[in-house]
């Protein structure tokens, strides 16, 4: 299991196509992939679950992956959301 | 999101739980946090005795508090004021409709205390108060999974995702089941033995289908085809088939899924082309009921089959 913490920097935090973003990058892994806010555990892989963590400006998020790959995947997760997802 | 409770939250009209309180002084402290589920009746603490007085809890006066109040000569009233909000009181709250005096408004007006009234008596207040109180402070874990009220049984289903959890409530709703929740489920404890599940507000009744994106639930399918939280009574865990793997072929022993200590009746549905998963759990759900009123078809099942085989023996 590997953890990294990261704070979400985007003013429009992640609405529905950022985080359908973060699920595509997650589906391509075989290992389990999630957001944890406030204790709070979402699967990465699941929309809803994404959406339902109501992640805002300066959330303070965890990408924990457990499995196969799971430190490229947490690396990469904590990059999009470092970049601010290069929506615009 | 918030979770703090803080004594404006008493004022909310939550529909679940209506309070009937208003507030008619100490409107700056409305945004105190409540920390702990107790209540105080300051009875005792009025009439002078200072020892043990919880002053962090929410103040109950009732009938015979305010009688008290009032018989005071007004002298020693200013004085049990003085002390008593020379505390860092919570909030106070007045039953049966009884309003305090404008000395005691003013005093906690001062000390920013918030002083509400409600129309119910002592007893029925505190009864609600206490149920309010106690599904805020219940202990609480958020899961990813769907729950379905599935002919009265809260079913709540587990899975990887891509396993079909959202399919499968679908095909429910459609047979007339009623959707919790999808995708992320909230479960508090209520008591030792009943867990409560219910949707993220934010998310309510919205799901995630492939291939069709996000739809609304309460929306295309009416408002029969939703609830919004529901007791927790089964797990079912959607598995991908695995050949390796002995699934269930009696059901002879009750198997248990525990979620925050209490333990729940368990079963693992694989999943497999062909096999229709709703219709699956809709039996599931009316064998848990008939489980419940204690009829148990594999154990009846294989004691008319042992009694049987004795007869037989018996008889050779």
């Amino acid at each position: 299991m590997i953890e990294k913490e990261v704070v979400v920097k985007s003013d429009a935090g992640v609405h529905a196509r950022p985080a359908m973003m973060l699920v595509r990058e997650a589906m391509k892994f075989p290992c389990q992939v999630a957001l944890v806010k406030d204790g709070v555990e979402a699967d990465c892989k699941s929309i809803m679950s994404v959406l339902g963590l109501a992640i805002v400006s300066g959330t303070r998020l965890k990408v924990r992956a457990d499995g196969d790959r799971e430190e490229e995947i947490v690396d990469i997760i904590v990059a999009m959301i470092e970049s601010g997802f290069n929506l615009n | 999101m918030d979770k703090k409770l803080r004594v404006k939250n008493f004022l909310d009209n939550t529909p679940r739980i209506d309070l009937q309180i208003r507030l008619i002084a100490g409107e700056g402290g409305l945004n105190r946090e409540i920390r702990v589920g107790d209540i105080n009746r300051p009875g005792l603490t009025l009439a002078g005795f200072y020892d043990f007085f919880a002053y962090d809890r929410i103040q109950i006066f009732g009938l015979g508090e305010t009688a008290y109040m009032r018989q005071l000569p007004p002298g020693d009233r200013q004085k049990a004021y003085e002390k008593f909000f020379s505390y860092e009181v919570l909030c106070c709250v007045f039953t049966h409709d009884e309003q305090p005096d404008e000395d005691f408004c003013r005093y906690a007006d001062k000390s920013n205390v918030p002083v509400m009234v409600t129309t119910r008596d002592t007893t029925r207040f505190i009864s609600l108060l206490i149920h309010f109180l106690d599904e805020i402070f219940a202990p609480s874990v958020t899961m990813h999974a769907t729950l379905v009220d599935v002919f009265g049984v809260g079913v709540l289903i587990l899975g990887q995702s891509g396993v079909g959890k959202s399919e499968c409530a679908l095909e429910l709703i459609e047979r007339s089941h009623r959707l919790v929740a999808d995708d992320m489920v909230e479960i508090i404890k209520v008591d030792e033995s009943l867990l409560m599940g219910s949707g993220t507000p934010l998310l309510r009744h919205h799901m995630e289908i492939r291939g069709l994106g996000i739809i609304n639930v309460r929306e295309i399918f009416g408002i029969r085809s939703v609830r919004n939280r529901k007791r927790i009574e089964m797990v079912a865990m959607l598995e991908e088939w695995d050949s390796n793997v002995e699934y269930d072929r009696l059901g002879l022993d009750d198997k248990k899924y525990t979620i925050l200590d209490i333990d729940i009746p368990y079963i693992t549905i694989p999943v497999r082309p062909g096999r229709n998963i709703p219709i699956i759990l809709e039996t599931a759900a009316l064998n848990q009921r008939l489980k419940k009123l204690g009829v148990h078809s594999a154990q009846e099942l294989d004691r008319r089959i042992q009694e049987w085989i004795k007869t037989e023996n018996h008889n050779k």
